[in-house]
């Protein structure tokens, strides 16, 4: 256990100091909440009757689920892939499962703390709604921030190197990040981009945490789809993570 | 018996990497294991190592099963891969930290023994190759291992950093630890190895002592000079242990066994005279009989197209 919490400090103080981490999952999200919250009048009617600002909260912490799920975790597995040091661990003393665990243990932690970042940041300048249902809230958080971290750990498994990991990866985040909650919202889109927002994995993670707290509906179809995805997401790695170890 | 194996095989799809392998390790030696690339060494050491799992063959380090008792083997094996680097902003002290067993003292004492104290605060993406493997050298050796495996340790290395990671596997050895060591550089297996097996496509063709295996392919010593103008090089070849005599443009070379060397410099010398400055007396290593046994032939290297026989020798 005392070496686990060693590898889960290490790993943590790594992707700490990965400039790209600092943009993406610090830096990128606090700049989405200064932009979004200020762009939109009151009164649009777009927005299921929320005010503007709040209708995107959960857009900001998605952007930084999807930021972590997609660049920071892909870009750093496939460089431990691609100069070896996976190979490393497997004639350490770590037993298999101990760095996956590790990447899940730190990239929940990065997760909370981003998404503190955030949210303070938002309640500073606009003022941030009281959730209607805090425990739906949490785990709407919690379950997309899963899904992501494992979609990253099977991306980072499957990409030869950290470069095609970086290529991928925001090729993937802009149009989840577009089409998934923090760009128009879904009333304002036409019925083809409507349609393609709703199989984008994040729109499910933004609404399950967006109608706990704006009281929208029940999240209940996006906890399932988010369900489902957990389980694909992590056969996918574990699959991965024995077929690199032969 | 520190380490068995008998009738390793391993293929990649229809390609055969390794092919009916076997050999033993003793305790206490520096065993070498050397090939060109492609021979299947490392494939060899990475399944005794449980990296990858052979398609025949039974092994044994220290009485255990790499394929069973992977878990058992961590603790008591050491492992410098091949092509295996660290994080780039991974710390000295934090990579050892990391893959010890928690014990500060004990760390602290191995940065000091590798002389790496004094950059313990360094990322890995600032060393040099030669702290690279010195630090790769520490990690392997960090948990008091009873074996340690070595995989192209020097590989890219300047001639002085070489010569210090030599030194250290010499200390290595005299701790009482057992080494195997993977190399295509037959000057490293010659400095350092008791015993080498060589592999060639897979199998292994030989193995024994390196002073062994120069006697059994490499027998034959060559003296190289221009000679003077009045020299007759044919005269040369009717001298004792000399095998032939070949000119390449101005030089001759004069093949044939170790004691021909005396003659042969006598004989150019001659009474009151200074010999060729470009003499040169190259002996039998164990790149010779590397060379010998990896190639199809069997013959010597040595006699290159660009030779034209001068004479033979009498035998």
């Amino acid at each position: 256990m005392r070496a686990l919490l060693r590898l889960a400090a290490t790993e943590l103080k790594l992707f700490v100091r990965e400039p790209m981490v600092l943009t993406f999952v610090f830096a990128f999200p606090v700049l989405t909440v200064l932009i979004l919250g200020g762009v939109f009048d009151e009164d649009d009617p777009n927005f299921e009757g929320a005010l503007p600002s709040d209708y995107y909260v959960a857009a900001y912490i998605g952007v930084v689920i999807a930021a972590i799920g997609l660049v920071m975790l892909p870009v750093h597995l496939a460089s431990y892939r691609e100069r070896g040091v996976l190979r490393r661990f497997d004639v350490s003393r770590y037993p298999r499962w101990a760095l996956p665990a590790a990447w899940i243990l730190v990239a929940l932690i990065i997760t909370l703390v981003a998404v503190a970042v955030l949210l303070v940041t938002g309640h500073l300048i606009y003022g941030m709604p009281e959730p209607d249902d805090l425990l739906g809230v949490l785990v709407g958080t919690l379950l997309g921030a899963f899904v992501f971290i494992s979609i990253g750990i099977a991306l980072g498994l499957a990409l030869p190197s950290a470069r095609s990991a970086q290529g991928l990866g925001m090729l993937l985040f802009f149009p989840f990040f577009l089409l998934g909650g923090a760009g128009p919202p879904p009333d304002a889109m036409g019925d083809p981009m409507s349609s393609i927002a709703d199989v984008v994995p994040l729109t499910h993670v933004v609404r399950s945490i967006q109608e706990p707290w704006l009281d929208l509906g029940s999240p209940a179809d996006h906890i399932a789809v988010l369900a489902v995805l957990a389980v694909l997401a992590t056969a996918a790695w574990v699959a991965l993570s024995v077929r690199t170890a032969e | 018996m520190v380490i068995e194996v008998e009738g390793l095989s391993k293929s990649y799809g229809a390609h055969l990497v390794v092919d009916d392998v076997g050999f033993t390790v003793t305790e206490g030696e520096i065993f070498g294991i050397l090939g060109v690339n492609g021979a299947g060494k490392t494939t060899t050491v990475e399944c005794l190592q449980g990296l990858r799992r052979p398609d025949r063959g039974v092994m044994r380090v220290l009485g255990l099963d790499p394929r069973t008792a992977r878990s058992q083997l961590r603790a008591v094996v050491g492992s410098q891969l091949q092509a295996s680097a660290l994080p780039d902003r991974l710390r000295v002290n934090e990579a050892v930290r990391l893959f010890g067993d928690g014990d500060r003292g004990s760390a602290q004492r191995l940065l000091d023994t590798w002389n790496l104290a004094k950059l313990e605060r360094s990322s890995f993406a600032s060393l040099s190759g030669g702290q690279r493997q010195r630090l790769f050298i520490a990690l392997a050796l960090l948990n008091q291992p009873q074996v340690v495996f070595f995989d192209e340790l020097t590989q890219g290395l300047d001639p002085l950093a070489r010569g210090e990671v030599w030194d250290a596997i010499r200390d290595v050895r005299a701790r009482g630890t057992t080494v195997v060591l993977v190399t295509h550089f037959m000057d490293e297996a010659e400095a350092l190895c008791d015993r080498v097996a060589v592999m060639r496509g897979g199998r292994i063709v030989d193995a024994g002592t390196p002073a062994e295996l120069i006697t059994r392919h490499a027998r034959s010593t060559t003296v190289t000079f221009t000679p003077p103008v009045w020299f007759d090089p044919a005269a040369l070849a009717a001298l004792p242990g000399v095998d032939r005599v070949e000119r390449h443009g101005e030089q001759i070379r004069v093949v044939g066994t170790n004691q021909l060397i005396a003659p042969v410099c006598a004989s150019v010398l001659g009474v009151d005279q200074l010999g060729p400055p470009d003499l040169r007396v190259h002996h039998p290593d164990l790149e010779d009989a590397l060379i010998a046994l990896i190639s199809d032939t069997g013959a010597d290297h040595e006699a290159d197209g660009a030779a034209v026989p001068v004479a033979e020798g009498v035998g």
